[in-house]
């Protein structure tokens, strides 16, 4: 059995590496959860019932808060109702499909929906209504409440919408080129057209509330990013300047606060591993001529004083703890906010592209990262293992069957830790 | 005057910690976010000492709570900042460094401290467990990105913003589900808003230090030496302890495999003439500035060669990789030299460990130091 306070320190590190990981799951199940929803077949929302085609439509188009069509858009909502009451009437005069041509004849694409058997129409109606929708991009919703009373057999279809969704099939083929949406009554499986993102994805428009939102707010952000060097800006900096110089007048206050100890602590961290890695490049070098061996040996020398630098200025930074008490209160700390991160100089506030080509690649990159947190923490945790535990393999007394049991386990837990752990071989999902 | 007290503790508290969790049950007592609120500023360095002198209850002390906050806002992006935090998402998003992660801990759980004394087998067994919640985090999160791919190439060419090109997840989600929607419209609007108003707060700012310029003279003057409570020591000394130790072991490794080299060099060069001087000095000068690049690596405010910050992810099939943007082959290489980096270092501790253990055990008689195969 360990010590108390040993245990104590040990148990806690431990714990909260593993509260972390569990912290982290949470969240990307989470996210997983949202992902394969959105994979899945989009169930019709739950709409009142005054929607007279619920379905495929009213999924891909959120509606905006309530707003009064405008009257051009009332005129195009009546000119596709003609059309489509038209196009019920030739129908019942033809009995091929319309052709495979993407021109915006609505009349061709409705040929196809009143034809059909109850399974298929759900697809055609939510094609007419996409496809009004294709050919007017700023026009958000309007065309998915056409209004039902002209057509009576696109909402007996869309009735028919509701039963066939039911069952929740995939369409058995994914149309090649999905903006190709013609097909053959005959051509389509007796399995209902439901809405897929990996079918009908393409189709999708984002609401115009919505674009415009956004779009506003990627300026807002931009002009709150952007550095304006003013007259005014530079009155403000000088008085921002002027305020914290008269506030700490009069207070011989230490230089370091906490927070400065404790990034100083981290960058000499970093510090230390990045000597530690760049005197092994060197001692694993192999100088060929004199001069290298002469440059090699002085970078080890230099390195040696760098250290002594930096031991130096951290047993100041000790120095200053102690004296001016500057570690935090007993109560607790908040966490401040990082200062390394989150840019430099010039800190842009929303966020940056990261452009990747292909699933693979985001999948490397994404484990990479995992892979350098984790290796980060078990650094971390063998430091403090190592600490704690080593001295206690050397100062305990009685060397008997416990001790070795002790050996054997420090030696399992700092030793062995398998660095290959957690490389994944990428499953394809 | 005095009636903002309240108030201004609460404000500092929020604008001192990162947003919690959504949970209101998690927000302290007011007596307990005074004292987070004094301890964080004193840790960030807080000049004045009357703060330290205030009462806990909010009964009086509104214009030095004032001082504070206008402190807080004069050092650095404060409002950007804590705007930034609860900044409405649009895309889906991935840090290309883990900063962010280490820096904010999550709520700390609550926990039954047990005093008692641990059998090793059970460090064990956590250990074991943390290796496993690695690997499942590791696998979910590529299920995850094979998702986000599918999300990003089903919809290319939805967006209307064409740099951007295809739809995140968000949005995706906002056309499946239009009460969510609803809902992601009117964050964003209202944060609009505050962008706004955090606009409207520049162009106006000096009008607000001039005031507190008067605030600040109208002060009494602080007679009495502030007053420091004992401290008792947290984690945060205990990570100094660790480095120094740290570099008294490189530095001694250093001076060791450094006193042998120049013995030996010296012994080679001793004969020759002064003729190499020249090339000497040049050595010397190309090293000096090799070792100033790598000190830049970790000096202040330099070197931040890395990428930092969440990214939106953007799927580009090679070929349309012409705009701005962080591309993920540059991200991906400089991870791959911070993980090699890291492995080394990883590898050398457990050497270390290794070389130690068998020493100690070694030092016995009687003894043989068995390892297991693979080590």
């Amino acid at each position: 059995m360990l010590p108390a306070g040993c245990s104590r320190r040990l148990l806690a590190e431990l714990r909260d590496a593993l509260d972390a990981c569990a912290e982290r799951q949470r969240q990307l199940e989470r996210s997983l959860r949202v992902s394969r929803r959105l994979l899945r077949v989009w169930e019709p929302a739950e709409t009142p019932a005054l929607e007279p085609t619920p379905g495929p439509d009213t999924n891909e188009e959120a509606r905006p808060p309530a707003r009064t069509p405008s009257p051009q858009d009332l005129k195009e909502l009546e000119l596709l109702t003609q059309a489509l009451e038209k196009a019920v009437r030739v129908r019942k005069g033809l009995s091929k499909a319309g052709g495979r041509d993407e021109a915006p004849s609505r009349k061709s694409r409705s040929i196809v929906s009143p034809a059909t058997t109850a399974s298929v129409p759900p697809r055609a109606s939510g094609q007419a209504g996409r496809r009004a929708s294709e050919t007017k991009p700023p026009r958000g919703v309007r065309q998915t409440t056409v209004p039902a009373k002209g057509l009576p057999e696109l909402r007996l279809l869309s009735v028919g919408d509701q039963t066939c969704k039911a069952r929740g099939a995939q369409a058995a083929k994914p149309e090649p080129g999905l903006r190709d949406q013609q097909m053959a009554p005959s051509a389509a499986p007796q399995a209902p057209e439901a809405f897929t993102l990996k079918q009908k994805g393409i189709l999708l428009r984002l609401p115009m509330a919505f674009r415009k939102a956004a779009s506003q707010n990627s300026r807002l952000w931009a002009q709150l990013s952007s550095t304006e060097t003013g007259d005014s800006m530079d009155a403000t900096t000088t008085a921002k300047t002027q305020f914290l110089r008269k506030m700490q007048s009069g207070w011989p206050s230490s230089r370091l606060c906490a927070a400065e100890v404790e990034a100083e602590v981290g960058r000499l961290r970093k510090a230390c591993s990045l000597l530690r890695q760049r005197m092994g490049e060197e001692l694993t070098a192999d100088p060929v001529d004199w001069m290298q061996e002469y440059h090699c040996l002085l970078t080890l020398e230099g390195l040696q004083a760098i250290a002594g630098q930096c031991l130096h200025r951290l047993q100041e930074l000790r120095a200053a703890v102690m004296e001016h008490q500057l570690a935090p209160w007993p109560e607790g700390r908040l966490p401040s906010a990082p200062s390394s991160c989150g840019g430099g100089a010039d800190s842009i506030w929303s966020p940056q592209l990261l452009l990747y080509s292909s699933t693979q690649e985001l999948q490397t990159l994404a484990s990479l990262r995992l892979r350098v947190a984790m290796l980060d923490e078990q650094i971390h945790l063998e430091k403090v293992l190592m600490a704690e535990l080593l001295p206690l393999v050397s100062t305990q007394e009685p060397l008997g069957p416990p001790w070795l049991a002790l050996c054997r386990a420090v030696h399992s837990l700092l030793c062995e830790g398998d660095l290959k752990a957690a490389r994944v071989t990428l499953k394809l999902f | 005057m005095n009636f903002h007290a309240p108030a201004l503790w609460r404000l500092l508290f929020h604008v001192l910690s990162p947003r919690p969790a959504d949970d209101a049950a998690a927000l302290p007592a007011p007596e307990a976010q005074a004292r987070l609120v004094k301890s964080a500023l004193r840790s960030q360095g807080y000049p004045r000492p009357a703060l330290v002198q205030l009462p806990e209850d909010g009964s009086q002390g509104s214009r030095e709570l004032l001082l504070a906050l206008s402190w807080l806002l004069a050092r650095g992006p404060l409002l950007e900042r804590l705007l930034a935090q609860i900044r409405v998402r649009l895309g889906d998003e991935m840090p290309v460094c883990e900063c962010e992660v280490l820096a904010s801990p999550g709520p700390p759980a609550p926990r039954v401290e047990a005093d008692g004394c641990v059998d090793i087998r059970h460090l064990q067994w956590l250990m074991g467990k943390l290796r496993f919640g690695w690997r499942n985090l590791i696998t979910s999160q590529q299920e995850h990105c094979a998702l986000l791919g599918k999300v990003h190439s089903y919809t290319r060419g939805c967006h209307s913003d064409r740099s951007l090109g295809h739809l995140s997840v968000t949005e995706a989600e906002l056309l499946r589900d239009p009460e969510g929607g609803r809902q992601l419209l009117r964050r964003l609007e209202s944060e609009n808003a505050r962008l706004e108003a955090a606009l409207e707060w520049r162009r106006r700012e000096l009008v607000f230090w001039q005031w507190m310029d008067t605030v600040l003279d109208a002060c009494p003057p602080e007679a009495s030496q502030p007053t420091f409570l004992p401290r008792i020591p947290e984690r945060g000394a205990g990570e100094l302890e660790l480095v120094a130790r740290e570099l008294q072991a490189l530095q001694e490794e250093l001076q060791a495999v450094v006193e042998t080299r120049r013995a030996a060099w010296e012994a080679r060069v001793g004969g020759w003439g002064p003729g190499w001087k020249a090339t000497q000095r040049a050595s010397e000068e190309a090293v000096r500035q090799e070792l100033t690049a790598l000190q830049r690596a970790w000096e202040r405010g330099g070197g931040l060669a890395q990428p930092h910050g969440p990214h939106r992810l953007v799927r580009s099939e090679a070929g349309t990789l012409g705009g701005p943007g962080l591309r993920a082959t540059e991200v991906i290489k400089a991870l791959r030299s911070q993980e090699a980096c890291l492995e080394a270092a990883l590898r050398q501790l457990q050497g270390q460990c290794r070389q130690e253990l068998a020493r100690l055990v070694g030092a016995l008689p009687g003894f043989i130091w068995i390892l297991p195969p693979g080590c």
